[in-house]
Parts: structure tokens; sequence; C-alpha cells
């Protein structure tokens, strides 16, 4: 009896610790909980697979950019080997991440191959005609119906199509001017040579407004050798027609030639400018790009998920309603078949579902929509146990042992064949957590935890309490413990 | 209250019975890869073959206005930019007209921002609060599909050396013969599923097969347990000790399944859209699960 109470004690004191961390630890909500994005990036590898030391190498990259962006809260990690996740709460754009994170950001310097002037010259009127036609293209969908205006792009379009020699294999206009694009790109790329100048001689980037125009310029800081580099390359072409190109990418961002008052000494002061016609925010990104580093291996954003913060609240109503009301028919089932060994179960219930929450906010497990639905569908299972118990226990009374006995021996049989008749469901929760996605690790976890601590309340809090009950005379009557019409038969 | 269920009078019918059923599903699978416009055992969602889904409320005073999702996808065709976007559009309107839930393939989150504006452009205000978009592209489709797959595969040989070790080898391939017939079951109901109401499985559909099979086996062991026991004290013949032990743990199996199908209905009832279909695979599995158990796991080991 005394070891009884002494456990009475300990559960007392479970409950007010699994109260008290519930209070002072709030518990972590996941994205469809809370609302708001969660991106997925994989890195590209062609051959191989991706070290420890490149995804922490990318990593780190991401991580600088995220932190230069100024989102709020937001969280990275590494998932398996190949793979991080961004999540961004509330309603913060994830299209400006994904823009910024998505690029490689591969800063190059090049000079120009001397005598391609005029072909440069040419490309250059082509690059400024299709961005112009897309711009237009772009107008066109939006006010629609001037019918003029689309054969107007189509017949400049083809006449670019002739000049450049190429024709674009997409099928509707504007895949065609976003290939036009990219191949000028290409091509006026490859008028100029690489040199050993590139992001990673850089030490900080910054933007400004240019005085005269309304458009922003980014601002390069290099290194010390980063700067002698830069130095030597415009010293180089200083006062020829061969032109310094930076090149983000692939794509020529800048083309720009160094006068000759710079040919002994080069564009010395270890900064430099680009000004590319950026807005405002085109400038930030870039920005945030170039401080951040480029890539070790590109990315690609493989997922994303939205959440509105309204939805989120919703779907935190709905499983509240779901959960509890699992909770009530159960209860009700279980009274109405067990008598008082249905409240001792519901009693154990309510402290199962304490005990589950605290560990949550313990280790801390996220809770999202399928961690919530693992922990209802754990509650089902946390009776499963006391049925069994219950049962031996009803078997024995219709032996006629006394009710002390009949509770004793009850739990005792009982006990190997539940420990059993968990560890499946254990085995497919393990292996649920080590093979699933993150959405999938969520359920697994808490229908896991869900089961542990289900032997726990089920085994011991359930004989606790019974024992409690049966101190008192008037709780002692065997009625109470089977309906009467079972005793009858 | 004693149950009595003619377990050895009925083997017959109860070994037909799940015969048929297997039959049917392998029928729905047969059909669902020859017959229909995915060609897969079954219909395959947004998780394993990549695409773009977004949910999102329009804004109204009182009822929302009348919308054809036809003229709406019209409309959506003429002021895109990037037609290709609209390739394999799908649009439906629920709650009233309230809310827009769109499919198309996999689009950048910048085009999928676009085409949110356009949609306003046509059906109005849309309440961003109540968005909820999912873009997954095709590459991490075939990956997850692989991983749900593996993940299954794994456990199911886990389970099985589980079994193997506790039980002697016929019991053992009698409980994994009542695993894989409830697995096989659900599958293919879903397949009907697809194949009817073009209802598709995700990756929690993967996880549901999973929880049926560690709770199917459960069951299944705690009567096989009941068998072995009562087949070393009771004087009865091997069948009806058999018949036996399944009536003295009937009413413990079916409580259990009744207490775990309670808070899976209140799923369906009251939870998440997201959680239907899953909350449904496992009540089925349940249901299948609790049958196979009781009824044809012991009627395999009943001698003729």
């Amino acid at each position: 009896m005394k070891r009884r109470q002494g456990w009475l004690f300990f559960i007392i004191f479970l409950l007010s610790l699994s109260i008290y961390l519930l209070i002072s630890y709030p518990l972590q909500l996941g994205l469809d909980l809370k609302g708001g994005s969660q991106l997925t990036l994989q890195i590209i590898k062609e051959e191989g697979k991706v070290s420890k030391d490149e995804l922490e190498a990318v990593n780190a990259v991401i991580d600088r950019r995220v932190n230069n962006l100024g989102v709020s809260e937001s969280n990275l990690q590494t998932l398996g080997g190949d793979q991080l996740i961004l999540e961004l709460p509330g309603e913060q754009n994830p299209l400006v991440a994904s823009r910024v994170l998505g690029k490689t950001a591969l800063l190059e310097f090049r000079t120009q191959k001397a005598g391609t002037s005029k072909d440069l010259k040419s490309l250059q009127i082509q690059r400024f005609k299709i961005k112009e036609l897309i711009e237009q293209y772009s107008s066109f969908e939006k006010i629609k119906y001037d019918d003029n205006l689309l054969i107007n792009i189509q017949n400049d379009l083809q006449e670019t199509e002739q000049e450049l020699n190429y024709s674009p294999t997409s099928n509707d206009l504007y895949g065609k001017l976003i290939e036009i694009k990219k191949y000028i790109d290409n091509e006026i790329t490859n008028l100029f040579i690489k040199t050993d100048l590139s992001g990673r001689d850089l030490i900080n980037a910054g933007r400004r407004q240019e005085q005269t125009r309304s458009s922003w310029e980014v601002l390069l800081t290099f290194s010390n050798s980063g700067g002698d580099k830069f130095a030597e390359i415009t010293k180089s072409i200083a006062g020829t027609d061969q032109l310094l190109a930076i090149i983000l990418d692939g794509e020529s961002i800048s083309e720009a030639g160094v006068g000759s008052q710079f040919a002994n000494t080069g564009i010395t002061g270890g900064s430099a400018t680009i000004s590319g016609n950026f807005t405002a925010e085109n400038a930030r990104e870039l920005e945030v790009q170039l401080k951040g580093g480029s890539l070790p291996l590109p990315i690609e954003i493989v997922e994303t998920n939205t959440i509105g913060a309204l939805l989120g609240s919703k779907n935190i109503l709905k499983s509240l309603y779901a959960a509890i009301s699992g909770l009530i028919f159960v209860g009700i089932f279980m009274i109405f078949n067990y008598r008082i060994l249905g409240l001792v179960s519901v009693l154990s219930l309510v402290l199962y579902g304490f005990f589950n929450l605290a560990l949550y906010s313990l280790i801390p497990v996220t809770l999202t929509l399928p961690g919530i639905s693992g922990l209802i569908l754990s509650i089902g299972m946390a009776v499963d146990a006391n049925i069994l118990i219950f049962e031996r226990i009803r078997e024995e009374l219709f032996d006629g042992n006394t009710l002390t006995r009949s509770i004793d021996s009850g739990f005792q049989r009982a006990n190997s064949s539940i420990v059993d008749g968990h560890i499946t469901t254990l085995l497919s929760c393990f292996v649920l957590f080590l093979l699933g996605t993150n959405f999938v690790k969520g359920f697994a976890a808490t229908l896991g935890i869900g089961v542990l601590i289900s032997l726990f309340t089920s085994l011991n809090c359930s004989k606790t309490i019974l024992r409690f009950f049966t101190t008192y005379q008037s709780l002692r009557q065997k009625n109470l413990y089977l309906p009467k019409n079972s005793l009858s038969n | 209250m004693k149950y009595n269920l003619e377990l050895i009078k009925n083997k017959r019918k109860i070994i037909g019975f799940s015969t048929v059923l297997i039959l049917l599903s392998l029928l729905g699978i047969l059909y669902s890869t020859f017959n229909t416009s995915y060609k897969k055992p079954i219909n395959l969602g947004m998780d394993f073959v990549g695409g773009n889904e977004l949910r999102i409320e329009r804004v109204c005073e009182e009822e929302c206005s009348d919308l054809s999702p036809d003229s709406v996808l019209e409309n959506l065709r003429e002021i895109s930019e990037n037609k290709n976007v609209l390739n394999n559009i799908k649009l439906q309107l629920q709650n009233n007209n309230k809310l827009i839930s769109i499919r198309t393939s996999y689009l950048s989150i910048g085009e999928s921002n676009n085409l949110i504006t356009n949609l306003e452009d046509i059906v109005g205000p849309l309440n961003y609060e109540s968005k909820n978009s999912r873009l997954i592209g095709p590459k991490l489709g075939k990956r997850l599909l692989i991983n749900c797959v593996t993940s299954l595969l794994v456990s199911l040989v886990a389970i099985s050396l589980y079994i193997t070790i506790r039980f002697d080898k016929k019991y053992a391939l009698f409980a994994l013969l009542a695993l894989f017939h409830d697995l096989f079951i659900v599958f293919g109901i879903f397949s009907w599923l697809g194949i009817i109401l073009s209802v598709e499985v995700n990756s929690l559909f993967a996880v549901s097969l999973l929880t049926i099979a560690g709770y199917s086996v459960n069951d299944t062991v705690v009567i096989f347990d009941r068998i072995r026991e009562n087949l070393k004290s009771k004087k009865e013949s091997h069948n009806e000790t058999i018949q036996l032990s399944v009536n003295e743990s009937f009413r413990r199996t079916t409580f259990t399944s009744i207490t775990t199908l309670i808070p899976l209905l209140s799923i369906i009832l009251f939870g998440s859209y997201s959680l239907f279909w899953f909350s449904l695979s496992l009540s089925l599995g349940i249901l299948v699960g609790s049958y196979s158990s009781i009824l044809l796991a012991p009627s395999l080991l009943l001698k003729d």
C-alpha cells in the first residue's frame, strides 16, 4: 500500500511538472498551424554524392543570404544529405527569398576579346530590342486587344531571329522571347575572356541610388588582393576599345570601358560600381547575394509550401475539436462498458494527454497537422492497453475472485502481451522517422512517443488510480466494475 | 456475455469472402494500370508526381457571386503571359463559390504568384490569409515516391522478422498473410476511389499503410497468443480450442478497434481537410485488420 501511495505522489508531481512545462515553454507549432512558408532547396550535383563539407558550405552561404535579407524568425536546417529546408513564418512573401536563394550568384569579371567591338555593339542593340519586346508583350497581355501590337511584336521577333540567324525551339511567343534573350546573353558573354578576379575577392557589397537617375547601383568592395587584381585588369584595357564586363551567373549585367587616364596604374582604391539600371529591389537582392558569396553548388527550389495565418488558426481549432470529441467519445464508450474501470482509463487518458504535450515542449517536437493526427490516433491505442487489462480483470471477477486479487492479477497477466503488441507499431514509427520526410516525421514522432507514454500511463497510472479508488469502501462493490447484464450471464 | 462465432462451420465462407475482396482489389489495380489516363496501379497525387496546388478564399460580402470554372479559366488564358502555365490546369469552386482550388503542373513561385494576381483580376479580391499553396518539383516527387516505397518495404521486412522470431513458422506465415491481405485491400479500395472519384494518394497514404501494418499485426499477435496459451492447457480438440480462443478475445479486439476508430472518425468529421483521406484509409485499414485478425487468420490455422 505504501508503495502505491508513493506512485500517487509521483504521478501528481509529474502532472504538475507537465503543466508547469506547458506554461513556461509553449508548444512549437509547425507552419500548417501558424501560417508561413517553407522552401525545400535541393543541392544539384551532376556526379557523385554531395559531401558533408559541400552541404555545410551551401548551408553557410544560404544562411548568410537569409540573414542579410532580414527575414525575422526564419529557420534553416539540413534534410538528408543534400537538401535544406527554410521556414519563413508569418506573411513573408517567399518570392523574394526564392529569387535571392535560388541563384548561384557566381560573379565574374571578364575583359573583351580584341577586335570584337562591332559584334558586341550589334548584340547589345539586339538585347535592348528583345528586352523592349518582352516588356511590350507583358503589357499587351495585361491590357489586351490591341492586335496591332501583337503583330508588331511578332514581326520584330522574326526580324531579330533573322539577324541573329537563330531560331528558337519554343512554340509560344513568350517562350521564344525568353529563349532569344538567353541566346543573346550567352553570345555576349562569349565575347569576353575570364580573368582571375571573381566574387571571392569581394569583402563587401552595398547599394545606393544613382545621383542623376532614379535607378540604383550596386557597390563592390574588394579585398586587398582583389583590389590589386582589379587595378591590373583595368590597366590592361585602359584606353583601348576593349570593355570590362561584370557577369553574374553567365549573364553580363554591365559592360563598361576604362578611360586612358588609368593606363598607368589601373583603377585603384579597391572598389567598383555596377550600374545596370537596377530597381531598388533588384539592387538589394544582388547586394544580399554578393554579401553571402556564391554557392559552391547550384541549388534548385523543389518544394514550396505556403499557408495563410488564418488557415493555420482554423487548422488548430479543427484539430482541437477532433481531439476533444475523440477523447469524449472514447471516454463515454469506456465508462459505458467498464464503469469505474472506464473512469480510471479516462483519468489516465487525461494524464496521458498532459504528459505527451509536456514532452513535446521538452524535446521539442514541432506540432504539425500529421503530428496531431498521430497524437489523436494514439489516444485510441493508449486505451488498447487498458482494455486488455480490464478484460483480464473481468475474467478474474467472473471466476469469483475478490476485487483486489482480480485487479492485481489482471495487471500482471496483461503486462507481457501489452508490451509485445506495441512493438510492431513502434517498429513502423521507427522506420517512418528514419526514412520519412519532415511532414511524415511529425506523425511518426507523436505516434511513437504516444505509444511509449501509454505504456506508462495505462500500466502504472491506471493501477495507481484504481488502487486509490478502492481504498474507499463505497467504491468496492463488484457491480461498479461490471455492468449488471454481464454479471447475470 | 459470451460470444459464439462459428469459425469452424464458416471457414469456407470466410476464406471465400477474403478471396473475393482480394480479387476485387486486384481488378481495381489492373483497371487503374491499363485503363486510366494516369496508367498507374493507383492515382498518384502531387506529392509523388509534382505540381502546384492552390487553395484560396474569396473576400465576399455575405454571399459570393456565381462563377463558372470554365469562364474563369478562359479569362485566365487571356491575361496570362506564359500560356504554358495553364496547360494542365484544373479549377474547382467549393463552399458556395467561396473557395477556389486550382491544380496545375509545376510552377515557380513567381509564376504561381502571377497566377494568383491574374485570378484576383478576374474573380475579385482574395483573402491571402486563407491561402494554401503547395509547389512540388517533379524531381522531389520521384524521390518522395522512392522514399515511401522503401519505408514500406523496410518496415514490412522488420515486422516479418519480428513475427518469425516470435512465433513458429506456421503462425508467422498466417499472420503475415493476414497483414498483406489488409494492405492489399486498402490499396485496392484506393485504386477504385482513384478510378471513380479521382481520389489521389499522397505521402500520408503511405504513412497510413505503415500504421495499418503495425496495428494489424498487433491485433493478430494478441489472438495468436491466446490460441497458443489455450492449446497448451485446454483439453478440447485443436479446432475447437482455436474457435474458443477467438471468442475469448473477441471483445478485446473489437473494443480496441472501436476506441481507435472513434478518434479517427472525429478527425474525419471535424479535422482539417488535408487529413480526411488519411483518416479514412486508416479507418478502413483498422476495419479490415480487425476482420482479418478475428476471422481470417485463425480460420487459416484450422485443420481440415
